[in-house]
């Protein structure tokens, strides 16, 4: 049996591959995601073990609470006086004080380099003078001595062009720094810490322009020689005051690496659900290419069973042949993973997104993994053929071609499709708008439900479809149009089963341009509903940069500017959860920003009260006049009482302060944007060239326009869009080869039926005509399917999310067009080889074809 | 279109050609392995009348009639449909000539199964792009005694109805000529006898030519004519043949 399965595989060749190719394509995605995981992993390792490589104890302030989002963990800084006392502890060698903040370095031409945004960070730091707790080796030039003097790290003196001796500016929270370049250091061996840029100052210089004269976030500490880091921390410990802990090297390395991975941990979930929408458009097409050959072979099974083949070795025999495809299959899979490591990885860099590894990883552990999830799918979709194959009768040798079921699906089978999609329905509602624990596993299951029962159905609803679906063909084709829908229509079982791995690709297309769409008709509504400015002025540091508030007072001192307003940010715990809180002046601030307020009076609020978003205010039960319990890095626990509630949170998010306020709680202070109405009379050009006359003195200062701004919300989603639609068009290549592959076996079906067409009349243009539109059909068959469930589901999510502030659900009907026209070019595309070789047809051999 | 015809039997003199070859030749492999199907046959068929093509298993019948047809190419020599050199076209054109000009009844799966009956008759129509005429059509179905079948797909027509639709269609666009394959082969006697009948009448009162393949003598019985190849050449041929004498003439080939 084993070598009747082998034969069988090798006398399909070209079928394998293109069957092959589908689940080769799911494991590469796979594995490609497993080597990039791990790729980071290993990265980020050894990069805080090179950070924190000599450090044996650190001494912080404790925790105040975990930052909302994976923000990281929220401390206070401590004192340097503490310094001296720490040297002093038994078993300490050294202690020096460490501070990581923002600083962004502008380039020899003036531009500030990295992207911070949405990339590695720009950290700013201390030059540690001594060199065991000192990352940074120099590998040109010298310390920095004074205010004025900085070291940089290496690829950002090659990104800027950069040397010894120059003068550039560096952004820091607070005015840009003119400052000259005494050193250029590696970071441990590598050029950049992961792909962070690193400013080092002095100590003093570092206080006052990351942190605060006097204040440092850590003290690092090296033990002396057999002192374990144990006994260090056992120490130290009794000399510091209530408030400040210290902890050994290893546990500082292990909650970084934690931190990390939980950062990571979203982005590997996104990759791994692109490998499961390929497993399964693979697993479909396995499924199909199995089915048919089953139905093709149904003499031959039969002439194997009258010759005394049992069952069993039948059955066996097919899901050999699944095995060895599989093994092929995902072997090949691996190997394409390791490449597709590569190109996700060049790809992201492409996007903004860096990662800082050379060359990439790969475990064994995740290889196998990877293989052995191909094989199981490749197998788990050959069972079904294979127990049709066993169930063939001897008698079906004797008998002439049986033409495979044409069948519209059982009345059992229509319940449990409506079962499996209920069921998916239900999993995917109750995921998304119900507070059941790990809403993400139920709502993918749900999803996966929802596919599954719709291939269930599918071929109950195929004949149907296919019929309207043709309907204008028949007057736009005529008589190929109407062969065309007939032969779509013939065998629903295989039309749905084609279309099924479409649907799945097109689906999540489909998905995903709504939400994206939906999120910027919601930006796009909200800033026309609550901002009445002209002009945002933004800093362009991402979440840890800002701009020197002196900035807006300067904005507020042109004639062309009537009014100019900046917001802060900063992490707060209120109640039990980190939230992130924005702050202005209420009311400047808040007539350029008309949030919508329907409780209370945002002028009153001050140093002692706070506004609610509506939503998060109504989830907590809170009324003007509740007092909360907050929670502040810098300042310790207070109460704020709510004095306003509003009802849009797209510019000052879910809890917003009055500037005193934020002053009383924040350690920096720094604009994050900057809203500027125009002067009346002022045209928009003349504003914008008078701001930015201001915004020169500051590199990473981005000045937008109304439609910019949209824009400038967008972009980091609309790259990864972009990265996306590139991991679903493989997807929906492969499911086009499968159209490709069920019509050519179904095509060698129908020989003598296209011997009989040409015969009475048939030209080869109107055959290749027919072949090509059943190809449209199929496609266009899943494509409105996929599409119908992606609207499907982008409304369930779009609703779901609706307290996020994504309060318009929009379909965006130019690419859902597109995406239709897209399929029916790729059904001819698809149809192009088969249709071939059906013209090429010896009209006479056709016909007399068995 | 010199008639060098070999075969000196008498013919009514007022009958035209709708078909005819001229040396006639096809081979098959080469050397050793060659096989000559057909050896030189030069043969007229005229309009109007209904020819048998006779002969065992290998004679080359069914070669003669796919290379006038234009479903196969000869070696060497010439067939004609009308005055048109089959041998000379391309395929395009022997594709407009075949849906236009001749009319096709195969032995079996001569009807396209997702298509109804009427949908197989008018087929070719289609295809063309032609108007149905629906006097002809209405004709052409209630000869054949179709009328209630029409809405039918093939898998729910006997083998004599489908047989009897595969006339139906061959006969719709008005051929020059009909060719027809074995086209009782598979049917019993009763349907064969039923099939062959409308052929007769579609020659008769319709005025049609056809040219029929077939080793059954009753169904040469029905024929104006029977032509005897044997071995690629033609041996004999009879004039309004009977099934007796049509027996009668093939037994002379056994000996």
């Amino acid at each position: 049996m084993l070598r009747t399965a082998l034969k069988n595989v090798l006398a399909h060749k070209l079928r394998l591959l293109t069957t092959a190719l589908a689940v080769t394509l799911g494991v590469a995605l796979m594995a490609g995601t497993l080597v990039l995981t791990d790729t980071m992993k290993r990265t980020f390792d050894n990069l805080f073990a090179t950070v924190y490589g000599g450090t044996d104890a650190v001494v912080r302030a404790k925790a105040s609470f975990e930052g909302p989002q994976g923000a990281g963990v929220q401390r206070g800084r401590i004192d340097i006086g503490l310094i001296p006392t720490v040297r002093a502890a038994p078993g300490v060698a050294a202690a020096e004080g460490q501070i990581f903040g923002y600083a962004r370095i502008t380039g020899s031409d003036g531009s500030a380099l990295g992207n911070p945004a949405n990339g590695a960070p720009t950290l700013g730091t201390v030059w540690v003078t001594d060199s065991r707790l000192n990352p940074l080796n120099l590998v040109a030039g010298a310390p920095p001595r004074g205010p004025h003097q900085v070291v940089i790290d290496k690829k950002s003196a090659q990104d800027g062009n950069l040397a010894v001796g120059d003068t550039t500016t560096i952004l820091v929270l607070g005015p840009p720094q003119r400052m000259r370049i005494t050193g250029i250091a590696k970071f441990g061996s590598a050029d950049s810490p992961g792909g962070a840029s690193i400013a080092a100052f002095t100590a003093p210089t570092a206080q006052r322009l990351l942190a605060q004269p006097g204040k440092v976030d850590t003290i690092d500490v090296v033990g002396k020689p057999g002192v374990s880091q144990q006994q260090l921390v056992r120490d130290i410990s009794p000399v510091l005051p209530s408030g400040v802990e210290a902890v050994t090297g290893a546990t500082v390395i292990a909650e970084n690496q934690t931190q990390v991975q939980k950062g990571l941990a979203f982005f590997n979930t996104f990759l791994l659900i692109f490998a499961v929408v390929a497993l399964l458009v693979g697993g479909f097409m396995m499924f199909n290419t199995f089915a048919i050959t089953v139905t093709q072979r149904t003499r031959e099974n039969g002439l194997l069973r009258a010759l005394g083949a049992s069952r069993r070795q039948v059955l066996t025999s097919v899901l050999l042949e699944a095995l060895a495809v599989g093994m092929i299959a995902s072997l090949l899979g691996v190997v394409v993973g390791v490449g597709v490591a590569i190109g996700l990885k060049a790809l992201m860099s492409g996007i903004g997104i860096e990662i800082p590894a050379q060359g990439v990883t790969v475990l064994p552990g995740s290889m196998l993994f990877a293989f052995a999830v191909g094989l199981v799918v490749t197998v788990l979709a050959a069972v079904s053929p294979a127990r049709k194959a066993a169930k063939v009768a001897p008698i079906a040798a004797m008998q002439l071609g049986v033409a495979g079921s044409t069948g519209y699906g059982s009345k059992q089978r229509v319940f449990v499709g409506i079962g499996v999609l209920g069921g998916g329905v239900a999993a995917l509602l109750l995921g998304l708008f119900t507070g059941v624990p790990s809403p993400l596993q139920i709502v993918g299951l749900g999803a996966l439900l929802v596919f599954f029962g719709v291939s269930i159905l599918g071929r109950t609803i195929s004949l149907p479809l296919s019929r309207v679906i043709g309907l204008p063909l028949l007057r736009l084709r005529g008589v190929t149009g109407e062969l065309a829908r007939e032969n779509a229509m013939r065998n629903p079982k295989r039309t749905a089963a084609s279309a099924s791995a479409l649907m799945i690709g097109v689906g999540v297309v489909g998905l995903i341009a709504i939400f994206v769409s939906s999120i910027r008709a919601s930006i796009t509504q909200s800033i026309d509903k609550t901002f009445t400015g002209d002009i945002v002025v933004d800093s362009g540091g991402g979440v840890l940069g800002g701009v020197d508030p002196a900035l807006a007072r300067d904005l507020n001192k042109l004639p062309e500017v009537q009014l100019a307003a900046g917001i802060r940010q900063g992490v707060a715990k209120v109640g039990s959860s980190a939230v992130v809180v924005e702050a202005g002046n209420p009311t400047t601030l808040l007539r350029l920003i008309q949030p919508q307020i329907t409780d209370g009076s945002a002028a009153g609020l001050n140093t002692h009260s706070i506004a609610v978003y509506s939503a998060t205010a109504s989830d907590h039960n809170w009324h003007i006049g509740s007092v909360l319990p907050v929670e502040f890095a810098k300042s310790g626990p207070t109460r704020l009482r709510v004095a306003a509630i509003y009802n849009d949170n797209t510019q000052i998010g879910d809890y917003f302060v009055s500037l005193s306020a934020y002053r009383a709680n924040f350690a920096a202070q720094f604009d994050h944007e900057v809203f500027v109405k125009i002067a009346p009379g002022t045209s928009s050009a003349a504003a914008v060239s008078a701001i930015k006359s201001v915004t020169a003195a500051y590199p990473s200062v981005k000045v937008l326009t109304r439609s910019g701004y949209v824009d400038a919300q967008m972009k980091p989603l609309n790259q990864l869009l972009a990265l996306i639609y590139v991991l679903l068009g493989l997807a929906i290549i492969i499911a086009l080869l499968g159209i490709g592959n069920t019509l050519a076996l179904s095509i060698s079906e129908r020989i003598r039926e296209i011997g009989l067409l040409r015969a009475i009349g048939m030209t080869r243009a109107q055959l290749r005509s027919a072949i090509r539109w059943e190809s449209v059909i199929i496609a266009l068959q899943g494509t409105v399917l996929g599409l119908v469930i992606g609207v499907f589901f982008g409304w369930a999510l779009v609703t779901a999310m609706h307290d996020q502030g994504i309060r318009v659900f929009s379909v965006p009907i130019l690419t859902l067009a597109v995406v239709m026209v897209a399929a029916i070019a790729a059904g001819m595309i698809a149809a192009a080889g088969p249709s071939r070789r059906a013209a090429k047809l010896d009209v006479l051999r056709a016909v007399a074809a068995e | 279109m010199a008639d060098t015809t070999t075969v000196t039997a008498p013919r009514p003199s007022q009958t035209a050609v709708a078909a005819h070859t001229v040396d006639a030749r096809k081979v098959y492999g080469r050397a050793e392995t060659e096989v000559r199907a057909l050896d030189g046959i030069t043969v007229d068929f005229e309009t109007g009348r209904f020819t048998a093509i006779m002969g065992p298993s290998g004679s080359g019948k069914s070669t003669l009639l796919h290379c006038v047809a234009g479903l196969d190419q000869l070696s060497s020599g010439h067939a004609f449909i009308g005055t048109d050199d089959v041998s000379a076209l391309n395929d395009r054109e022997l594709t407009v000539l075949r849906r236009d000009r001749i009319g096709f009844i195969f032995q079996s799966y001569n009807l396209v199964p997702t298509l109804t009956a009427l949908e197989n008759v008018v087929l070719p129509l289609r295809l063309a792009g032609r108007r149905v005429d629906q006097g002809w059509l209405d004709t052409v179905i209630g000869t054949l005694g179709l009328a209630d079948r029409l809405a039918h797909r093939p898998s729910e027509l006997s083998g004599g109805q489908q047989q009897r639709v595969a006339v139906a269609r061959a006969l719709a666009t008005r051929p020059q000529i009909v060719f027809a394959d074995e086209p009782t082969g598979n049917l019993d006697s009763h349907a064969s006898t039923e099939v062959l009948q409308f052929m007769r009448r579609a020659v008769d009162d319709m005025g049609q030519t056809i040219v029929m393949v077939t080793h059954d003598p009753r169904a040469a019985g029905f024929a104006d004519r029977a032509v005897f190849l044997a071995d690629g050449t033609i041996v004999d041929e009879l004039l309004m043949p009977t099934t007796d004498s049509v027996l009668e003439r093939m037994k002379r080939f056994g000996e």
